[in-house]
């Protein structure tokens, strides 16, 4: 037998980078399509929230409503973008358009394509960040300075979303059951995670189930590096979110891994 | 085929694989020799694509009984990554980037071997053009004809130079144009010292390219062989197929027992070496009601595979 050829394949970053670089090619390929709706959802937002229901609620726990408000925006608009990227898109690609199938024949593995795609949902969490926090702040109600770093924590959520995304997605077999996870866990995280108003109104079982709660760490996580105000819950928000980033790409890797490689 | 050899790209001993209680491969051994081409031919469900990812480390084989798989001296069971860096897939069912133009999809491809813009681009204009796609670099997938988009995943597995060629079904469903076009760039390829390895039921494909075929049927092996010898030693020269039930009777008994007789419910076949007794058989039949022709890889597919359907 032939002794084994001795070859350079890709080391990892090269092949993580080139699975991101998949995706930013398909994304932006339709860039109007794409990369506008970032842009105009919270200036709809805004302009509803702002003209209607800020003209009733002016404060919230003792902060003006829009910034209150706004800070929130910044990582549900990650969450959400996150979540559509890592359920429809990710089975379309695994069940329709067979992507996968062709990228794992290439020398990439399932942990590669995946960790890859995880790291994509984060970029595209930071990019809606970054446009929501460039439209805010363009109506004064953020300043683009003091929360610059606030993108990096629509990354953050970008990353856990899609890894819980994926995890969903590995149970799934028919693209409607995720209409179970749209309305049945991410709409009430929207209302319960203190986006919209402070958690600490609700009755004392509501306020545990709201801790359960992704969003609820990114929330307060971006509220901190916006408004500057750090103590030491936010490094137990930030473990919380790492956690259960590795925990569901750990599981949805490996649920994944049995459907793509059987 | 020598057991051992020097040149072997691919060497399986004995493997198996189970999904659940369906055993889709059965002690399943054999050899592919640089430079050449094995088809692996079999009815659908007969396990040929299986076979075909377990080389590649897209399926993994039963750790029991154990077995030995081992492709470029790599086991894909450990080094998927390596084998996939030397190897080249064409995927039973297309998966371009439908998003994206015919340049763009290569592009793609060259980043997950890791090559070079620049050479990635002098590739992709080298291999568009072997493929005969030049004039389609722009083109958006969805202009394509499903001959080109074959064409195109063809190219898009020659990216990395693949010293084995992979080929799920390369020409199913195509045009015989295109069919042998591509036959003939599988020929190129292997003159240059490509070893290829095919799954196909087409009997004429493996005819036209394989220099050694394996009929596969419910995960075993039945035969194995240089296509046109196993042709010789397996089938008589000549077939007469008759149509019309109402003779089959009378043929029946007007054929002798050294005629081989293949019936079923819509059709009899008639197979001899001699072409003159089928011919005297024939006489009595209505033109029209019979059809005399050479034997073919077909028929030795279907007298080992049978004639019933394959489908669960």
């Amino acid at each position: 037998m032939k002794s084994k050829t001795t070859i350079v394949k890709p080391p990892i970053h090269m092949r993580l980078y080139s699975v991101w670089y998949r995706h930013m090619r398909v994304y932006t390929k339709n860039l109007v399509a794409n990369g506008l709706p970032p842009f105009l959802e919270p200036l709809i937002f805004l302009v509803a929230i702002g003209l209607g229901l800020g003209r009733y609620i002016t404060e919230m726990k003792g902060m003006p409503y829009l910034p209150f408000l706004a800070t929130g925006i910044l990582v549900t608009t990650a969450m959400f973008t996150a979540s559509f990227e890592c359920t429809y898109g990710t089975f379309i690609r695994l069940e329709f358009d067979k992507a996968y199938d062709g990228m794992i024949s290439a020398p990439i593995t399932v942990k590669d394509l995946f960790v890859g795609e995880i790291l994509w949902a984060g970029t595209k969490g930071l990019f809606f960040s970054l446009s929501v926090l460039s439209i805010v702040s363009a109506f004064g109600i953020l300043s683009i300075k003091t929360c610059a770093v606030a993108p990096a924590v629509g990354f953050l959520t970008g990353a856990m979303f899609s890894a819980v995304s994926l995890l969903i997605t590995s149970f799934v077999r028919d693209i409607n059951q995720f209409n179970f996870y749209f309305t049945g866990f991410l709409s009430p995280m929207f209302f319960f995670s203190g986006v919209v108003f402070s958690l600490d109104t609700l009755p004392k079982p509501m306020q545990w189930v709201a801790e359960v709660f992704p969003l609820t760490h990114s929330v307060r996580v971006v509220r901190a590096v916006c408004f500057r105000e750090f103590s030491r819950i936010h490094l137990y928000d930030l473990s919380y979110i790492v956690l259960v980033t590795l925990l569901c790409a750990f599981f949805a890797i490996r649920r994944l891994r049995g459907r793509l490689v059987a | 085929m020598a057991n051992k050899s020097p040149n072997s790209v691919i060497a399986a001993d004995d493997v198996h694989k189970s999904y659940g209680d369906v055993k889709a491969v059965k002690n399943f051994s054999f050899m592919l020799e640089s430079a050449t081409c094995l088809g692996f031919l079999g009815p659908n469900g007969a396990g040929k694509t299986t076979m075909m990812n377990l080389v590649y480390g897209r399926s993994q084989r039963d750790v029991r009984p154990p077995s030995t798989l081992r492709v470029f001296g790599y086991d894909p069971a450990q080094s998927e990554l390596e084998i996939k860096y030397l190897s080249g897939v064409v995927p039973q069912e297309n998966n371009l980037d439908v998003e994206l133009n015919v340049r763009r999809n290569l592009l793609i491809y060259s980043k997950f071997y890791g090559i070079r813009r620049a050479e990635a681009d002098s590739r992709i204009d080298t291999l568009l053009d072997f493929m005969e796609l030049s004039d389609k670099k722009k083109a958006k997938i969805k202009e394509l004809s499903g001959g080109m988009k074959r064409r195109l995943i063809i190219a898009r597995a020659l990216l990395n130079n693949p010293r084995l060629l992979i080929l799920d079904e390369p020409t199913t469903g195509l045009d015989p144009q295109v069919r042998h076009l591509i036959w003939n760039k599988i020929r190129q390829l292997k003159s240059n010292g490509t070893t290829i390895l095919l799954t196909t039921h087409y009997m004429e494909e493996a005819f036209q390219i394989a220099d050694w075929i394996i009929i596969m049927n419910q995960g075993e092996k039945v035969l194995e062989g240089n296509p046109k010898k196993l042709l010789e030693e397996h089938m008589e020269k000549y077939v007469l197929e008759v149509s019309n039930k109402n003779s089959f009777g009378l043929i029946e008994k007007a054929a002798t027992k050294k005629i081989r007789k293949d019936r079923s419910s819509e059709s009899m076949l008639l197979y001899n070496s001699d072409q003159g007794v089928l011919k005297g058989l024939s006489d009595r039949l209505n033109p029209g009601d019979y059809f005399l022709r050479e034997t073919n890889l077909e028929d030795l597919f279907l007298k080992l595979t049978g004639r019933e359907l394959n489908e669960e």
